[in-house]
């Protein structure tokens, strides 16, 4: 049989490293969930779908879980109850209620040709939906009886799931020797009118994958560091400059970049696996010029891609982690601390993310049905906007989810394109209209 | 796809204005294709959330209400906190038993230690001093060893399902054994109850043990882990 080892109701995770703390600090708004979402060539059917992700479930049982809580710690439990998928809802990233959907962290929509799939940040990073919903789609195709083959880029039920997915390679790759706190400086925040009801405005843009590594690369540039110092030129342009001797304006523009660290240590987890480089200025000067900040944004990313610095800033959370009084500490009470501490520490430190996804590879036989991918991320009440981009072929996707009315950065950041020239697809959900 | 010639980009939508600046879009819609985003859907107010906000308000009500009558002819005595604990015990039964969707284990559980502890606090402040004690002596032991009794028989009911029941099973039992050590320090004067409890509570954990080793381990393990 070529199954994968059944899911026994005995199987039970511990959350990784940075899993443990988004169940302390997440709320209706701050809902830390992700989305990633595939675009396909023709309309989803949704009982095909309903079966691939059921079939894909098999693959993957850290995914076949459920949030409990312990007394020091909440840890994942095997859920024995079905999932279903639905149809997309207005709702950009809401929360993921537990009592909802039978407890599953994730969920699966469908709507015309999109498949989305909303996970909760516990569950795993993009890393792991990634690799989920490629599964779903290769299963999905297959039930349709399209000739598709996974040529080793997608995990299958031919293969068994294997200890090393749900590794939390934190843990593996984390040196007791090098974790200084570094202190931070509480960034710039892009403020506006709130959306009613905490929904969440989404705006899209399509450009052509060739034309932006051209744009990159004619400034010596990767496409990250250039997307990164265009998005702080346009928190420059539209909210500071004019402005620039106000005192909430001397606190640095920061960009929060999420790092796969799966790329820089051989790591095959599923689980979180990320970390971060920041990009940050003060913009206290009325003659800054884009190429200012690239060359500044060129540095810090080079700073802070050094593997030295990606193991210091994991050791960091990984010795948190293991303090022993943080552990002993029961639950009820470590969540008032976890929270004040992310508050503190995590979201006023960045003014917004940039999580660039980068090339999504699917094997050539799939590439057909495929029309485009994006992700997501939420937004919320102090990081109020907030970018994911993804290329498919010659798509390079830049969605923009937004928690305030205000459209203005979107607005002038692919402005900055077409001005160029360049060709920009908008799509938007209109949350104006709500 | 609709144009709009002051950003210069395509929009796909059949809306008539573009969503970064608001200027009306150039190009026919159509109508044929779908929104690519669903269209906002009001939530429904469901039964559920009203009546949580009524019982929240006739609970505060009335527990002001009462405190202000007890004020109003003060003599020395804060009766009112007796009918307050009761109210407060009715709110968590609507609000945790009834209106949650936590498993029905735990609302058992949690509703029995609630009321037990509430039952000893009237007992030790406001029972005259020669019948002092009824609650520990009758009604702990007694509501522990019914909760034994209830959360034994939804777990024969409800097979499949035993495992997420047995942690509040096994917390209540270790609660059941803490009345006979009461009973040997003279706290609890009247033995049998205790001792009954302890009996029942004695031969669900030799039966956890002896049937279900494993899960009760892992339950223990996942429950605890540091």
């Amino acid at each position: 049989m070529a199954h994968g080892k059944v899911p026994s109701a005995n199987d039970w995770f511990r959350l990784d490293n940075a899993a443990k703390i988004f169940p302390a600090i997440s709320t209706e708004r701050e809902t830390n969930t992700f989305r990633v979402q595939i675009e396909m060539t023709e309309d989803v059917d949704k009982d095909f779908l309903q079966l691939a992700v059921d079939a894909a479930l098999e693959r993957y049982p850290m995914f076949k879980v459920r949030l409990k809580s312990g007394l020091f710690w909440n840890y994942l439990d095997y859920n024995q109850r079905p999932f279903t998928v639905r149809p997309l809802t207005h709702k950009v990233c809401g929360p993921l209620d537990p009592r909802d959907n039978n407890g599953y962290l994730f969920q699966i929509y469908y709507r015309a040709r999109l498949i989305v799939l909303e996970m909760f940040h516990s569950l795993a990073d993009g890393g792991g939906a990634f690799a989920l919903i490629k599964t779903i789609v290769y299963e999905y195709l297959t039930l349709k009886g399209c000739r598709v083959t996974p040529d080793n880029m997608i995990l299958t039920r031919d293969s068994l799931p294997t200890k090393e997915e749900y590794e939390d390679s934190n843990l593996t790759y984390y040196d007791p020797q090098n974790h200084r706190h570094v202190k931070e400086e509480r960034a710039f925040l892009v403020k506006g009118t709130p959306i009613e009801d905490g929904n969440i405005g989404l705006i899209s843009g399509t450009i052509s994958t060739a034309e932006m590594i051209a744009l990159a690369r004619n400034h010596q540039a990767s496409v990250t560091e250039y997307l990164t110092a265009l998005l702080m030129y346009i928190i420059y342009l539209t909210q500071i400059k004019y402005r620039e001797h106000l005192k909430e304006n001397q606190k640095p523009v920061k960009i929060f970049v999420p790092v796969n660290l799966r790329k820089h240590f051989p790591s095959n987890t599923l689980r979180n696996f990320a970390n971060f480089v920041k990009s940050g200025m003060v913009m206290n000067r009325a003659d800054i010029t884009f190429d200012e900040i690239l060359e500044e944004t060129k540095k810090q990313f080079a700073f802070g891609l050094q593997p030295k610095e990606l193991i210091r800033k994991m050791s960091e959370n990984v010795s948190f982690e293991k303090n022993f009084f943080l552990r002993i500490t029961p639950y009820f009470l470590k969540k008032f601390a976890l929270r004040i501490g992310y508050k503190k520490m995590g979201l006023l430190l960045n003014t917004l993310s940039f999580s660039n996804l980068g090339k999504i590879d699917f094997p050539e036989s799939m590439e057909p049905y495929i029309d485009n991918v994006s992700v997501a991320v939420y937004s919320g009440r102090f990081n109020t906007i907030n970018i994911g981009t993804s290329s498919f072929r010659d798509k390079f996707r830049i969605t923009f989810t937004r928690s305030i009315v205000e459209t203005t950065i979107e607005r002038e950041f692919f402005r900055h394109f077409t001005e160029k020239g360049i060709h920009v697809t908008i799509e938007s959900n209109y949350v104006e209209e709500y | 796809m609709k144009y709009c010639d002051k950003c210069h980009v395509e929009v796909r939508t059949n809306q008539p204005y573009c969503p970064l600046c608001h200027q009306v879009l150039k190009g026919e819609s159509e109508l044929a294709r779908m929104e690519v985003y669903p269209e906002y859907v009001p939530p429904i107010r469901t039964v559920r959330a009203l009546t949580k906000k009524a019982v929240l308000f006739v609970t505060v009500v009335s527990i002001i209400t009462l405190l202000i009558v007890n004020l109003t002819d003060f003599d020395g005595r804060l009766w009112s906190l007796i009918p307050i604990g009761a109210i407060l015990y009715v709110f968590v039964i609507i609000r945790l038993g009834i209106l949650s969707r936590h498993n029905i284990a735990f609302k058992l559980a949690i509703l029995t230690t609630i009321l037990i502890a509430i039952l000893n606090v009237i007992d030790q402040e406001y029972t005259a001093e020669a019948y002092r004690g009824w609650a520990l002596d009758y009604v702990t032991p007694l509501s522990l060893l019914a909760c034994n009794i209830a959360i034994s028989v939804i777990i024969l009911i409800k097979r499949i399902n035993y495992r997420d029941y047995l942690f509040y099973l096994l917390t209540i039992v270790v609660f059941s054994l803490v009345p006979p050590v009461l009973c040997l320090f003279d706290v609890i004067r009247i033995d049998w109850p205790s001792l009954a409890a302890f009996g029942l509570a004695g031969g669900i954990l030799l039966g956890i043990i002896f049937f279900f080793p494993k899960s009760i381990k892992a339950e223990i393990k996942k429950r605890f882990h540091l």
